[in-house]
């Protein structure tokens, strides 16, 4: 049969989409654990990551190390900037009016990328090797480990952040207690500030992986960030682990399922995973600190 | 015996209730529903004799075209209202029942061979069908996860849309539906098209004026406010939010008729997720918890997306960022904002004349 044949190598893809995902989600849950926020421009995040690397590499013509870390840098202070500018004056308005603002921003940071970068699609020459390996009778591309590494490392570096510093049980504090938080002399705000820089810095890790393995153009940001956040809900929303773990259940199921239904409905999946996970079960896979307790 | 200083504060005090009251002429209180009973005032037979006769000052072609379009963006921010404003709920997928209409429209006139006006009724029931199939499940949900999923909704209908090419003509869409025709007279120029819509809206918004008075309407403002106060009083708090979900998604299903029937063609484009957010911020701008608001946030950003089309490549990021002033600037709706700025600004005056005189 040759349907079943060719199934390890699309869960071996899902793995690869799978762990984009999960990287995207952190970022997610990075702001919810700190605010409660949900910010639609993670996913341009994501983008402007792979778009600046590629400007910095080819328009500027610096390393390539050098120019992935000016790419981040970049993205952390527009991630600092939206805070200021968006979130901050913001931070009372009610729930449709901030989901709107990022949405804005979101499209601003979109258009106005495919005006200084033009509308063409971009991808990043690979870190090492174009030659995919070979593991029994399936190919896997070097740039996959890559992505699959950086994803625990970050993962293992969030943990670090929000259980052994001060800094970050400062951040977690304000988000699941605010009212003890101001109590105990925690600025919200700044908590709040850092998350987003944080959350950015991820995006645009993720972004400046991803781009050898696909293209990157201005308006691929929306979707990304979108699957990035069903990946959150549906691991549990909150969770580092849940974001890794429904980050991978998310791209395996969705790679498997052009195996067996018209690859044009590939996008719909993920939306109906989310409308099923949201009916069935709204805390996600592992359960959620935040859902219970305040009844979605 | 009166004295001459004392007349003079007469003087002002009648000039600024003459402000004040021009003033509400123009910027209605948002929150009038809670106070007064409803009867038709000076300041809907003020609008609607505006909405009559601005075509005939302004008789230019494009100013026609654009308050159509103005027109069916206000009908879809009108039922969203009733959604957002007044039962507090969010919904990010109100695109897709305005897809839903349209293609309803366009299914049931180009290959049905069905007169419009049967269409346009059929395209609100479809509309709400769908609504109330989608809606029992999903307003179990509140706040970031209701709107993510109605996104999802609304994400999946243009997956839907483009792929089932046989019924919709998947990317490229249905085109030639025929104008919309009442009793053998056919909307084929802009000035009819331009008094169908209106009227309809005028129609809808006499509908909502009502319903927001009604036992029903009452109820959608004390979910608003909240949602286990409203149980304890007997509200079912579940069913109330299905039929303002239901009544929202019949008037986008209307606005998608009449979209269809003037602008001849329904392309998957026209109903994505920056459409869902373009009448969000219309009822976000008008001010919630009002009627009037969304229609006059529909008109203003209509205008302005028609303004920044001059700009060509610069107009998204402009749009984004004018979008994100407005809303820092203006988060509960520029008519309220403007209101009490105006007002306190009057007032100020006349407390800084009379301080003065008071002084001497």
């Amino acid at each position: 049969m040759d349907l079943w044949a060719t199934i390890p190598q699309f869960l071996i893809s899902g793995i690869t989409f799978g762990a984009i995902y999960a990287l995207v989600a952190l970022g997610f849950v990075t702001i919810a654990r700190a605010s409660q926020i949900i910010n639609f421009a993670q996913g341009e995040f994501v983008m402007l990551g792979g778009m600046l690397t590629f400007f910095f590499l080819k328009g500027g013509r610096l390393p390539y190390p050098l120019s992935a870390l000016f790419a981040l840098l970049v993205v952390v202070l527009i991630g600092f900037l939206l805070h200021l500018l968006v979130i901050y004056p913001l931070r009372k308005a009610s729930l449709p009016i901030l989901l709107i603002a990022t949405l804005g921003a979101s499209l601003f940071l979109s258009s106005s990328s495919a005006l200084l970068f033009g509308t063409l699609p971009k991808a990043l020459p690979p870190f090492m090797g174009k030659t995919p390996l070979e593991i029994g009778k399936f190919y896997v591309s070097p740039q996959s480990l890559y992505v699959l590494g950086i994803t625990f490392l970050v993962l293992i570096s969030l943990y670090l952040l929000s259980h052994r510093t001060h800094l970050g049980k400062a951040m977690e504090a304000s988000s699941t207690d605010p009212l003890g938080a101001d109590l105990c002399g925690i600025s919200r705000n700044l908590m709040t500030f850092l998350a987003f820089g944080v959350s950015a810095g991820i995006g645009s890790i993720a972004g400046i992986f991803i781009t050898p393995i696909f293209y990157v153009s201005y308006h691929s940001g929306i979707l990304m960030g979108l699957k990035g956040f069903i990946s959150a809900v549906l691991g549990g929303w909150g969770k580092y682990g849940g974001a890794i773990l429904g980050g991978f259940v998310l791209g395996v199921v969705e790679s498997l399922s052009v195996a067996f239904i018209p690859s044009g409905y590939k996008d719909g999946v993920a939306f109906v995973i989310l409308l099923l996970i949201l009916y069935f079960r709204p805390k996600g896979i592992l359960g959620s600190p935040f859902i219970d307790s305040r009844r979605w | 015996m009166v004295d001459p200083v004392h007349k003079e504060f007469r003087k002002r005090e009648i000039l600024y209730s003459v402000a004040l009251w021009l003033l509400s002429l123009i910027l209605p209180d948002p929150q009038l529903h809670y106070r007064k009973e409803y009867r038709l005032r000076k300041r809907d037979l003020f609008y609607f004799l505006v909405i009559l006769l601005l075509p005939l000052i302004w008789s230019d072609l494009h100013v026609h075209h654009l308050m159509i379009l103005a027109g069916i963006h206000a009908i879809l921010a009108l039922g969203l209202s009733l959604f957002l404003g007044y039962a507090g709920q969010i919904s990010l997928g109100h695109a897709a029942f305005f897809g839903i209409g349209t293609y309803t429209t366009a299914i049931l006139t180009t290959q049905h061979g069905l007169p419009p006006l049967a269409a346009f009724w059929a395209s609100g029931i479809a509309a709400s069908l769908f609504a109330y199939l989608i809606g029992k499940p999903l307003l179990k949900l509140k706040g970031f996860f209701l709107a993510l999923a109605t996104l999802g909704f609304g994400e999946i209908f243009l997956v839907i849309v483009r792929e089932s090419a046989g019924l919709t003509g998947g990317v490229i869409g249905i085109s030639g539906i025929p104008w919309f025709s009442f009793a053998g007279f056919v909307f084929d120029t802009y000035l009819k098209q331009y008094y169908l819509i209106w009227i309809v809206l005028a129609g809808l918004v006499l509908f909502s004026k009502n319903l927001i008075r009604s036992k029903m309407g009452r109820a959608f403002l004390a979910v608003a406010t909240s949602e286990d106060a409203a149980s304890s009083v007997g509200i079912h708090v579940s069913q109330i939010k299905v039929r303002v979900f239901v009544i929202g998604a019949f008037f986008a299903g209307l606005a998608g008729s009449l979209f269809a029937c003037v602008m001849s063609i329904a392309n998957p484009e026209t109903f994505s997720l920056n459409l869902s957010v373009l009448i969000v911020m219309m009822v976000i701008l008008g001010g919630m918890g009002n009627l009037y608001g969304p229609i006059a946030g529909a008109v203003i950003l209509t205008c302005l997306i028609d303004a920044l089309a001059k700009y060509q490549e610069y107009s998204l990021p402009l749009y984004g960022v004018i979008l994100i002033l407005l809303l820092v600037f203006f988060p509960d709706g520029i008519g309220t904002r403007l209101r009490v700025r105006l007002i306190y600004l009057i007032s100020y005056w006349g407390r800084k004349k009379r301080r003065e005189r008071v002084d001497v």
